[in-house]
């Protein structure tokens, strides 16, 4: 086990900010540490540095116990949110400051620089001290000093946050590449769903100083382990209902008698939240099969997406996406949504946690 | 954050690396040994002011209590030189004020002409007090000093300068004010310098009479900038040793006997340890009430100086 | 007084502007004056310092200094051994060797502070700020009785240790400051790049702060240079430096005017030059720290 987390805690000014965590990633893993800010995945990462130190819990690396280690005795690289780089130093000498506590010669240190930094295309600025850097370039320069000592576990703590648009996008394809052909185990903290899910093997979401859940990317977003996590995972947010199931499966929305699935018979009488993603609801003039009756209120375009605001009875606000070629068609007004009921997550409506099909709550 | 939780002892302290823990303490140790090195003869000092001791009278020594301050309150001397350290304090500061706040306001834009005034202005503050002194003594000297020439062109002939009890506090006043007052300079135009611009660009949009802006808005901002100053000075200024000593001793008689000048003349000339120490707590027990107030205040304004709690 | 900047139109009328020419004619002239004046007179001799009325127009003379330099007066009453040049020696090495034993053991204290928040640190913060505070002749009086005790009355090595009394706190308050200005983060990313915790001190915080220990040192000079009272009462007479020997020299010399101001004319020249070149770090290091220049 490459790293092994076992329950952290860290807690500053009394307030609890790592809460018993606990985690394992092997080598080579790619782990993406994703939640809202304030749930202390930095704080998570300084302590795995050896920057901070947790009131109780360990911190093991390849099996030895590094929880009091200092941070040079750790074989870690980080990249900083705000990069950290030397401001005195040249480029150069911020990247080769990974290597020179080794013993190797001059010409050794030049060659394994000359390597990754030509692999990250800042070759030409390392003549350069940071502030004459721009941010993408600072941060593959913090980046480069990350990983040219070839370190057994990489820290990275939002290192695209700082960066354009258009360079992110681009890191955001090159960087798993990059990371696998490295072979470090790399803890990858991000505040961006999409990003979590494009760069990590597994996804661990972090929520006030606890882990929710670990799992890949597709797992987290078909089935999430409570009703915050499908929050946070998708764009526009998962549509939410207070519904409580009989004992048929069958959920009241909108004064309409829907279907989830018989598998959900054992939640009969037990107060849940229903989640439905917007693109698992469709929109119709006609109401085939099970549907609801909502008022189509308007049409906004989003990303590659059409999203449709819609009004129940009610007064509640449902949230439906079409793909882009269907946008325009249709029109405002009455009109009845519905979704399968395989896409249903249910989840317990007192502790938040996701019910599964045929499971007992 | 500032400051790593290494040496804050956790829970787990046990297991944490005792160098990390011990290294604050390992690199603050000669600061420590300064302290000592000051606190050991500070409680010398207090103890001896509790004695009856001179070193011409050995024989005599012994524990007296706080006879040495109740007979202070009694003697028209010492009262002489509170009155003395009082009113040398208060003119002084007083004067070094307004002046350095005229300055300041003159010198307020940063021009070419006016930063080579300040800095210029700043040579008298970086003489040594006791240097200046003795210039100043060069200056009013009877024969040949050129302030003595200058006076009696408007007609005083004869004036004493230093060697007349009643012109020796005006002239040591004089070398206070021309060493001093750039400090104050600085400190306000550095403060003034500081301020932002939307008020007074607003003001003048506005027609607001310069009185206004002077005394409501300039004035008010200035506040903190004004009370560094002034308390820098008045802790100094009620202690001041070298300009006075190297003028006149003290002299003429006792005149300008203010309280670090009679403490060091009767420790040195009546070798009466006791008094002396007894005169330099009653000092310092002003300054340090003075000082407790100041730091206070002093430590939020280097706080938002250097933008952090 | 306080017209705030304009470039557009000037506000300032033409007899404002006279007022001010004026006035800061006579600041200038107040304030410069005696430190031109003593220069002067350092150039004449004795007897055209003393005709009246005394005039700006002489024949510049050098034997002043030479005859401090040399070390040897000679007037009509025969040849007087002058000191000075020992006391101007005893400075240089007095105020050098404290600001540099101030540095070595303020700077990592500079940083403890600014790094750990331990008890001890704020003790002695708090001590040594208070001290800045209190009369000088409190500690040295007692100090003057026990270096007698201690044998160290007539060594440059009391001297100097006495003088951090004056540069370690100065030193500790400036650059603790600029070491809090520096991002933690910096130096952990040095540490955690493989460094030892000494190396990070020496390779990214002292050359990080070196602006601020720069200044530090170099006002802990003048302090040092400029301090009187210290080296009246602790100086022996062949290590006095040139505050008290400039006075001693008045009494001794008597009449000697043009060496006198010869003599102050060079104690206070290296102070004045420093100051010059350290002045954008002068504001923030005589305020302590409470204002930024």
């Amino acid at each position: 086990m490459a790293l092994r987390l076992q329950a952290l805690s860290k807690s500053y000014g009394g307030k609890t900010v790592i809460d018993a965590l606990s985690l394992e990633a092997t080598s080579g893993d790619i782990v993406t540490v994703f939640g809202p800010s304030g749930g202390g995945k930095t704080v998570l990462l300084r302590l795995i540095a050896g920057i901070e130190v947790p009131e109780s819990g360990q911190v093991l690396i390849d099996g030895t116990d590094m929880t009091y280690a200092t941070p040079d005795a750790r074989g870690i690289g980080m990249a900083f949110q705000n990069y950290a780089l030397f401001p005195h130093m040249s480029a150069y000498d911020n990247v080769a400051s990974a290597l020179t506590p080794r013993k190797l010669g001059e010409s050794e240190i030049r060659s394994r620089v000359n390597h990754i930094v030509r692999l990250l295309k800042i070759d030409h600025v390392m003549g350069h001290k940071p502030r004459e850097l721009s941010n993408g370039q600072k941060q593959r320069t913090a980046l480069a000093r990350a990983l040219v000592g070839a370190p057994k576990i990489l820290l990275l703590d939002d290192p695209l946050r700082n960066v354009d648009a258009k360079l992110r996008y681009e890191m955001r394809l090159e960087l798993p590449v990059l990371l696998r052909k490295f072979g470090s185990t790399v803890l990858y903290v991000t505040q961006d769903y999409k990003e979590a899910m494009a760069i990590g093997n597994r996804i661990a979401v972090l929520i006030a100083g606890r882990i929710v859940q670990v799992a890949t990317p597709s797992e987290i977003y078909d089935r999430p382990a409570t009703v915050e996590v499908a929050r946070l995972f998708g764009d526009p947010g998962i549509n939410l209902f207070d519904v409580t199931p009989d004992t048929d499966g069958r959920v009241a929305i909108a004064n309409a008698q829907l279907s989830i699935g018989a598998e959900f018979a054992s939640a009969a009488g037990v107060p849940c939240v229903l989640g439905i993603r917007p693109d698992a609801i469709t929109v119709s003039q006609t109401a085939n099969g099970a549907t609801f009756p909502v008022d189509v209120v308007a049409e906004t375009p989003l990303n590659d997406r059409s999203v449709l605001l819609l009004r129940t009875a009610d007064g509640k606000e449902v949230l439906a996406a079409l793909p882009a070629s269907a946008a325009g068609t249709t029109p405002i007004g009455a009109a009845h949504a519905a979704f399968a009921s395989a896409s249903a997550l249910m989840f317990d409506r007192a502790r938040g946690l996701s019910i599964a099909r045929g499971a007992r709550p | 954050m500032t400051a790593t939780d290494a040496t804050s002892p956790p829970a787990s302290a046990a297991q944490s690396p005792a160098r990390v823990r011990l290294l604050p303490y390992l690199l603050s140790l000669p600061a420590l040994l300064v302290c000592i090195g000051i606190l050991l003869p500070f409680f010398t000092a207090a103890y001896y002011s509790l004695l009856r001791w001179r070193l011409n009278l050995p024989a005599m020594k012994g524990f007296i209590g706080f006879d040495n301050y109740i007979a202070f309150a009694k003697d028209p001397a010492f009262w002489n030189t509170v009155y003395i350290s009082l009113l040398y304090t208060v003119l002084t500061v007083v004067l070094e004020l307004l002046l350095g706040l005229g300055i300041a306001l003159l010198l307020r834009q940063s021009t070419r002409l006016n930063n080579f005034i300040s800095i210029m202005l700043l040579l008298p503050l970086m003489t040594a007090p006791a240097l200046a002194a003795l210039m100043w003594k060069l200056m009013t000297n009877p024969n040949f000093g050129i302030l003595s020439y200058f006076v009696s062109l408007l007609g005083v002939h004869d004036f004493k300068w230093g060697s007349d009890p009643h012109t020796a506090l005006f002239t040591v006043v004089l070398v206070d004010i021309w060493v001093y007052t750039p400090f104050i300079m600085i400190l306000l135009l550095a403060g003034l310098r500081s301020l932002p611009k939307q008020p007074f660009e607003a003001a003048a949009l506005d027609g607001v009479p310069w009185s206004f802006v002077f005394f409501r808005i300039t004035l008010p901002m200035l506040l903190p900038y004004i009370i560094t100053a002034v308390l820098f000075r008045l802790l100094d200024s009620i202690q001041q040793f070298d300009i006075i000593y190297a003028m006149t001793q003290g002299g003429p008689g006792d005149s300008l006997v203010v309280f670090q000048v009679q403490a060091y003349l009767m420790f040195f000339q009546n070798t009466n340890v006791g008094k002396s120490a007894a005169m330099l707590m009653v000092l310092w027990l002003i300054t340090n009430i003075l000082s407790n107030f100041f730091i206070k205040h002093w430590l939020r304004l280097r706080e938002r100086a250097h933008g952090h709690a | 007084m306080a017209t705030p900047r304009d470039p557009g139109m000037d506000h300032t009328s033409t007899l404002e502007k006279v007022l001010r020419g004026v006035a800061l004619t006579a600041i200038a002239v107040f304030f410069m004056f005696p430190i031109f004046w003593i220069l002067l007179m350092s150039l004449q001799t004795n007897e055209t310092i003393l005709r009246i009325p005394p005039s700006i127009v002489f024949e510049p003379t050098l034997s002043n200094y030479t005859a401090l330099i040399s070390g040897k007066l000679t007037s009509a009453a025969g040849t007087l051994d002058i000191a000075f040049m020992h006391n101007l020696w005893n400075s240089i090495l007095l105020s050098t060797l404290s600001v540099l034993l101030a540095l070595l053991l303020g700077v990592p204290a500079a940083y403890a502070f600014a790094r750990f928040k331990f008890r001890l640190g704020e003790f002695i913060a708090f001590t040594l700020l208070s001290f800045r505070f209190a009369p000088p002749l409190l500690v040295l009086l007692p100090l003057s009785l026990i270096f007698q005790y201690l044998g160290l009355a007539d060594t440059y090595i009391g001297l100097i240790w006495v003088y951090q009394l004056i540069a370690l706190p100065l030193i500790l308050w400036i650059v603790r400051g600029y070491f809090e200005d520096i991002s933690p983060d910096i130096e952990h990313a040095y540490r955690i790049a493989g460094h030892s915790w000494l190396n990070t001190f020496l390779r990214i915080a002292v050359p990080l702060a070196r602006p601020g220990i720069a200044a530090a040192g170099l006002l802990a000079f003048i302090f040092c240079w400029n301090n009187f009272i210290f080296a009246l009462i602790l100086a022996s007479a062949d290590k006095q430096p040139v505050t008290v020997g400039a006075l001693a020299f008045v009494t001794a010399s008597g009449i000697q005017y043009g060496q006198i101001a010869a003599a102050i004319v060079l104690s206070v020249t290296p102070t004045l030059l420093l100051a010059l070149y350290a002045q954008r770090y002068l504001v923030e290091g005589l305020s302590m720290g409470a204002v930024k220049g």
